[in-house]
């Protein structure tokens, strides 16, 4: 360690980073790292030399540093990734672990007496995948920890999101890599600390926006990508190359290498992107370049513009499959390319999806260890908006004209049809959901009540909380409190008080609470009230006793109960046997509410929430009520059926 | 020119029990009816007054599906089960059938009253459920030899996941240009059955390959021939079936009939394979 004065010390991580990338720093670049790289394909170690630093934003010193280790989450099945058959190695050579072989400050210490492993969320002492280093030194405000690291990183089989299959490596989560220092109020942090949590199954990402210098060096004949810039490609003779990578304000480095890749690129605007892809997976690139444009497009006009000007996406091949659907801000990989049949839009909603991560957790980089829903349903949420928005009209997902789903209503489907979606809130964190929720909490109810605020405030509202949201904390740690701070700002700006002081009693039920949202129209009832003749007034009509039809009056009595325990603001739309139509209003919160009409006409259907715009309710078949419903469908179905059944005996029988 | 009239003669053969086709349609409608009507009413249950069935419109709005909450599971399970019972009961249904056909297509003279169908039906649907299973194991196996087999060894061999579908295509190749024989030599077999009134399957299946050695070209292409128009015809007819999605009562009850005349004409064109095959078997 040295410590320098402040200026210095800032001055120094600035000097190691340069400007190469973007055309100014767009993030505070805490921490950073250079490293030197050797793959070794048949043990598949990968052997890194690196200097890694990291600076002390806080106004306490530091006497401790604490770092990730994930590759150990692979290192046997009692790991808390691995444990209770989650992942296990496909024979000895399948366990990965990463192991630091010299660990020194840059004054030439030795700090690998320094080292042990903590296990802050679950005590289990056989995860060793967080390090903390209890320094000789503590680290003044505004110095500089520097670190010099040889380690060794080998790559598990099979792949959960890295490692190695055949000849085909994907290497993310490889390198020692610093937690993240929150000071007090960060994040609602009451005092300074590192925030690093262990491996889980089900979390990804926590970091700084670093700089990455990446130089890997391994056989010639393979063709490596990443989320770095190509800054040059050398021959070093013996059938070796090296490749040099370096990557601005990211949070997370990875790269992959295969003999078979495929590679195109293409221009949108200033962002160079580049696919790298199977001989199969070429059959599907025009639309996967398609998909990241659309994302481009829709992302940068609704939220905020695409800062760098790259991008690298990967359609591995089926052998690599393990490596799919995951994001690390500038390069991230999509699924199912060449393999999945053009009319179902999957790897487009993959590829948009994981692109989006360059947004909620890349720019907008939340923590997802403790509230995954900030990321993964919010991406999943603007995800189904461009799905739903580019693809299908409407049914992005698969609009066949048999047969259609909204990417939404996907969504919407893994909430409402598990039995276990009220079992805990959606603010845990990603390791404590109970019964298998993680996925069903964090991605499907998230998005679900992200789409029913969005119904409630309207789009035009909801995109400029995101607007706001990019403007306050891009390249920032922002909490699911500074999320929900967005919205009341935003709301109360353009709406004033017309959803209360706040939207706080929205975020209360979905985020902090576990209950559903279901109304029922229980039904309409018409009563005749009495006969007349004559003019009379009724319902603002003039009623005259030659019009035979309107000598009877009608009460009229709409029906709807409460059935979940969240309650939002409602629109009903009821129909009248003369074809009128009334668009009522109800506040949601009683147990039941009945609409009356006295005249001559007679309500003969209502709708609650006639334009979709809660997607919250679990329960749309109840939504409605018609005193003569139609039901052609079915009758349709039917005849399908019977058909289907005739064909096919007469095929399968000689 | 003898392929052709073979198929001349069996088409017209095939016209002329238009009565006994009409019978079999009627059966088979009536039987699926009794599967699928009840899903109607579950459907019509579920729904009860709701409007929410208009998503079903123009097409099957999976979204909706999870709103139906647990009787989807009943649903689903009901079609399932209907479906594999239908699958058994018209496994009998077409054997039974088939046995009258045969008999009315290797008459020399005049046709079958339906009372004599029925009674041709019926003595020849023992021997002709047991050669179908026979057919259907042998069909099976020869299937597995040339798809499955391959595929086990590639699989093996590479250490990699299923082959594509792109490079199984000569396979699929040889296995069509292999399963006219076997649906030859099961029609001839029902044929030597219905000529001589035996009982005994595997002396028929004997005669089924017989006939085939003695003709094979005119046997072989004319099974090819008209199980290629079948083809066609199936996938055509699923097509339509598939993608059509009327949405009024008038519109859905005209798909209703159309739909019927495509199995009274699928059924017509499987009368004609047999019809053809016992004129392969005939002519001179």
């Amino acid at each position: 360690m040295r410590k320098c004065i402040l200026v210095l010390m800032l001055a120094v991580p600035f000097a190691m980073s340069g400007q190469i990338v973007v055309d100014a720093p767009l993030s505070d670049r805490l921490t950073g790292y250079d490293i030197n790289a050797v793959l070794n394909p048949e043990s598949h170690i990968v052997s890194g030399s690196m200097s890694a630093w990291w600076v002390n934003n806080s106004s306490q010193p530091v006497a401790e540093a604490m770092m990730h280790m994930y590759l150990n989450a692979f290192s046997s099945n009692k790991t808390s990734f691995s444990s209770g058959g989650r992942w296990t190695a496909s024979g000895d050579e399948g366990w990965g672990w990463v192991k630091i072989r010299t660990m020194t400050d840059d004054e030439g210490n030795d700090l690998s007496g320094s080292m042990n492993y903590v296990s802050p969320d679950d005590g289990n002492e056989d995860d060793r995948t967080v390090l903390r280093l209890d320094l000789p030194e503590p680290v003044e405000p505004g110095d500089t920890l520097k670190l010099m690291i040889t380690f060794d990183s080998r790559l598990p089989s099979p792949i959960v999101r890295t490692g190695y299959a055949d000849d085909f490596f994907f290497v993310a989560q490889w390198f020692p890599k610093f937690g993240v220092y929150e000071t007090a109020g960060m994040r609602q942090r009451e005092a300074d600390g590192w925030n690093c949590h262990q491996f889980h199954p089900h979390s990804e990402f926590y970091a700084n926006h670093s700089v990455y210098n990446v130089s890997v060096t391994l056989p010639d004949e393979y063709v490596a990508g990443s989320g770095g810039k190509l800054i040059e490609e050398i021959d070093l003779g013996n059938n070796l190359k090296k490749v040099v990578w370096r990557a601005e304000d990211i949070v997370d480095f990875a790269w992959t290498a295969w003999p078979e890749y495929k590679v195109l690129t293409r221009k949108w605007k200033n962002v160079d992107i580049t696919l790298l892809t199977s001989e199969k997976g070429l059959s599907k690139a025009d639309a996967q370049f398609e998909a990241v444009m659309y994302a481009l497009e829709y992302l940068g006009e609704k939220v905020g513009p695409y800062p760098w000007p790259h991008l690298t996406f990967v359609d591995p091949p089926i052998i690599g499959a393990g490596s799919g659907g995951m994001e690390y801000t500038t390069l991230f990989t999509s699924m199912g390319g060449g393999v999945v049949p053009s009319f179902l839009k999957i790897s487009e909603m993959v590829t948009i999806h994981e692109f989006g991560h360059a947004y909620f957790m890349g720019i907008m980089a939340s923590n997802e260890f403790e509230e995954p829903w900030l990321d993964e349903g919010i991406n999943s949420y603007w995800e189904q908006r461009i799905v739903d928005h580019y693809y299908g009209n409407g049914y992005g997902l698969l609009r066949l004209s048999f047969l259609k789903i909204s990417d939404t209503d996907q969504g919407r489907l893994g909430y409402i049809a598990s039995p276990s979606r009220s079992v805990s809130t959606n603010d845990l964190p990603s390791w404590m959901y109970p019964h298998n929720t993680y996925s069903m909490m964090s991605y499907n109810k998230a998005a679900t009540w992200l789409h029913t605020l969005e119904g409630i405030i309207g789009t035009a509202t909801m995109d400029d909380v995101f607007r706001e949201y990019y403007r306050r904390w891009s390249f920032r740690h922002p909490s699911g409190q500074d999320f929900i701070a967005v919205v009341n700002d935003v709301v109360r700006k353009e709406h004033g008080d017309s959803f209360g002081e706040n939207m706080n009693w929205f975020f209360d039920q979905v985020l902090y609470g576990n209950g559903i949202c279901d109304y029922r129209l229980s039904g309409i009832t018409v009563k005749k009230i009495r006969s007349y003749s004559g003019v009379i007034d009724g319902d603002s009509v003039t009623y005259t006793s030659s019009d035979r039809k309107s000598d009877t009056l009608y009460l009229s009595r709409v029906s709807i109960e409460r059935i979940g325990e969240v309650t939002l603001p409602l629109e009903i739309l009821i129909g009248f046997d003369n074809g009128d139509e009334v668009m009522e209003t109800w506040d949601g919160k009683g147990s039941y509410k009945d609409f009356e009409y006295t005249g001559t006409r007679q309500a003969v259907w209502a709708k609650i929430d006639p334009l979709d715009k809660l997607d919250l309710d679990v329960n749309r078949i109840n939504n409605s009520w018609a005193e003569k419903p139609k039901h052609p469908a079915s009758r349709r179905m039917m005849d399908k059926l019977v058909f289907y059944m005739q064909m096919l005996i007469s095929i399968f029988t000689i | 020119m003898k392929l052709f009239e073979t198929l001349k003669k069996g088409a017209v053969a095939a016209a002329s029990s238009y009565k006994l086709i009409l019978l079999i349609w009627a059966t088979t409608m009536v039987s699926a009816i009794a599967v699928g009507y009840p899903l109607k009413s579950f459907l019509n249950i579920i729904f009860g007054n709701s409007m929410a069935m208009e998503r079903f419109t123009d097409g099957f709005d999976i979204g909706l599906a999870g709103d139906i909450g647990r009787p989807l599971g009943g649903l689903m399970a009901a079609v399932s089960a209907g479906t594999l019972l239908y699958s058994f009961i018209g496994l009998l249904i077409m054997t039974f059938f088939a046995g009258g056909l045969f008999r009315r297509f290797t008459m020399s003279w005049g046709g079958l009253t339906v009372s004599e169908f029925l009674k041709a039906s019926a003595n020849n649907f023992i021997p002709f459920l047991k050669l179908a299973l026979i057919m259907m194991l042998v069909i099976g196996a020869f299937t597995f030899i040339i798809i499955g087999l391959p595929v086990i060894i590639i699989m093996a061999v590479s250490g990699r996941n299923m082959p594509g579908g792109t490079s199984l295509y000569p396979l699929w190749a040889v296995w069509a240009l292999g399963m006219p024989v076997w649906i030859f030599v099961a029609d001839a077999s029902r044929r030597w059955i219905a000529a001589t009134g035996s009982r005994k399957t595997f002396r028929a299946i004997g005669a089924g390959f017989r006939a085939l050695k003695e003709k094979f070209w005119l046997s072989y292409g004319t099974v090819l021939v008209v199980v290629l128009i079948n083809s066609a015809f199936i996938a055509i007819a699923f097509w339509y079936a598939i993608t059509k999605t009327p949405d009024r009562g008038i519109m859905i009850f005209l798909f209703f009939l159309f739909t019927q005349l495509l199995v009274i004409l699928r059924l017509f064109m499987k009368a004609w394979r047999y019809a053809s095959v016992c004129e392969a078997g005939s002519s001179r």
